[in-house]
């Protein structure tokens, strides 16, 4: 059996027919440096034309451009971003983000640290986390631009956060994973199991940092952008099981209701609280919210 | 800095206990990121530029600080911005507008049409003169954003 064969039987047995995808190209609105209106007029004035994206906010898909979106003058000011429509879905879940403290603990490239600064319209703190210079630099890079102004990026390791002795009210987890294939033509040939679990390992490991540095009536929200149960559902199951933590419901228009029967394996049954996204309009995706289940004893 | 922002024509108020440096690069940050920021911090709230063997580069985040007030200011049309952002020097039929300096070798900041902050440049000729050629060298420009990233 081929690694596509493998891989798309066990999607097919999830309750996804494989079919190849063309993701649309899309970009998140930067309102804390202008208004939706004039950057839309603009944009449509060089002949960029925009499709609102029914499911987010600031989100619009690209219909039509005669150039790369990503060289615009507006785009080099901060007034947009490169975002993948369903990548801009895990920011937006967190019930109130203004005034909080946020740790995004896998951020680099910084799309969801500029949008998560965004949402807070700059008030509060977030503390963004990653490792590697060439990975901190493009974060850099990206807060520049876009004129965010709260954020402190340490470069650490998401499994050390307890490091920073501090409590957060919201924590994001866009763990790494191990992507999916309508953003890489080439995932077949680059992906085997041992891969995917190697991941989930990884990701637990994050997940328990988390569970001890977000604060008692605090959020968690997971996602990361692979199909493979074992990143998603199995591993929330495994963190309601072993770090204390709940699910909590997302109210989206978009996506399915997640999975609580992996391959026979029954699961935690709120976990169709999460949503799992397979790819279409968008690429895949997995967003899930966490709280905790009891406070913790001082 | 302070010396970067005089040659601009232009004064900037900066508390220094909100000032971070790490690695010869400077912040602005707010009292909220103050109290939680530690030594070994990467990057944090108000990027305003680095030192580098004795000399000031301002962030694109100081020079529209700068913009904000009076300053030397030079206001692009449209096709001037996309070739100035490309990293090319500024012809003087591209320009609509000037505020402060018109001396040669002055510095001063490029804006769009919505009087955004595109850079910065140096004034080649005097900005009064009729001339054929650049009047204008490209110093400093948003494009660097994606060059950075090559």
């Amino acid at each position: 059996m081929s690694p596509k064969e493998f891989f798309t039987d066990r999607y097919q047995r999830l309750g996804w027919a494989y079919s190849s995808v063309e993701v649309r190209q899309a970009i998140r609105i930067n309102r804390s440096n202008i208004e939706q209106s004039s950057l839309i007029k603009r944009l449509e004035s060089k002949g960029i034309k925009l499709e609102r994206i029914p499911f987010l906010e600031n989100g619009y898909w690209i219909v039509k451009s005669k150039f790369s979106v990503g060289a615009t003058p507006e785009y080099l000011l901060g007034l947009y971003s490169i975002q993948e429509a369903a990548a801009q879905i895990p920011a937006s879940v967190f019930r109130e983000l203004k005034h909080r403290t946020v740790l995004d603990a896998c951020a680099a490239p910084g799309g969801k640290t500029v949008q998560t600064a965004d949402l807070m319209q700059n008030t509060g703190t977030v503390i963004a986390l990653d490792v590697e210079n060439r990975r901190l630099a493009a974060l850099s890079n990206q807060l520049e631009r876009c004129r965010v102004k709260n954020t402190v990026v340490y470069a650490l390791d998401a499994r050390r956060a307890s490091q920073l002795k501090m409590r957060f009210d919201c924590v994001l987890l866009d763990v790494p994973c191990s992507g999916n294939l309508a953003t890489d033509k080439r995932w077949f040939l680059r992906r085997t199991i041992k891969d995917v679990q190697r991941n989930a390992a990884l990701q637990r490991e994050i997940l328990t940092e988390a569970a001890k540095v977000v604060q008692d009536d605090g959020e968690i929200v997971y996602s990361t952008c692979s199909l493979e149960p074992e990143e998603d559902e199995l591993n929330i199951d495994w963190a309601i099981e072993n770090l204390d933590l709940q699910t909590e419901k997302i109210s989206l228009s978009y996506g399915e209701r997640a999975l609580t029967n992996v391959f026979g394996k029954e699961l935690d049954d709120s976990i169709e609280n999460c949503v799992r996204i397979w790819p279409g309009q968008t690429q895949g995706f997995f967003v899930c919210k966490l709280k905790r289940r009891h406070s913790r004893r001082s | 800095m302070n010396e970067f922002v005089t040659r601009l024509g232009a004064t900037i108020r900066l508390d220094n206990s909100l000032v971070a440096e790490t690695r010869n690069r400077y912040f602005l940050l707010s009292e909220d990121l103050k109290k939680v920021l530690s030594e070994d911090f990467f990057y944090a709230g108000i990027y305003l530029g680095k030192v580098k063997g004795n000399i000031f580069f301002p962030s694109f985040n100081l020079l529209r600080m700068i913009t904000e007030g009076e300053a030397n200011k030079v206001t692009v049309d449209e096709k001037t911005e996309w070739l100035f952002i490309c990293g090319r020097d500024i012809f003087k039929q591209g320009i609509m507008k000037v505020s402060g300096s018109k001396k040669k070798g002055d510095l001063t900041l490029i804006l769009n049409m919505h009087d955004e902050s595109l850079g910065l440049g140096k004034i080649l000729h005097a900005l009064e003169e009729e001339r054929k050629g650049a009047t204008i060298k490209n110093i400093l420009d948003i494009g660097d954003f994606l060059r950075r990233e090559r």
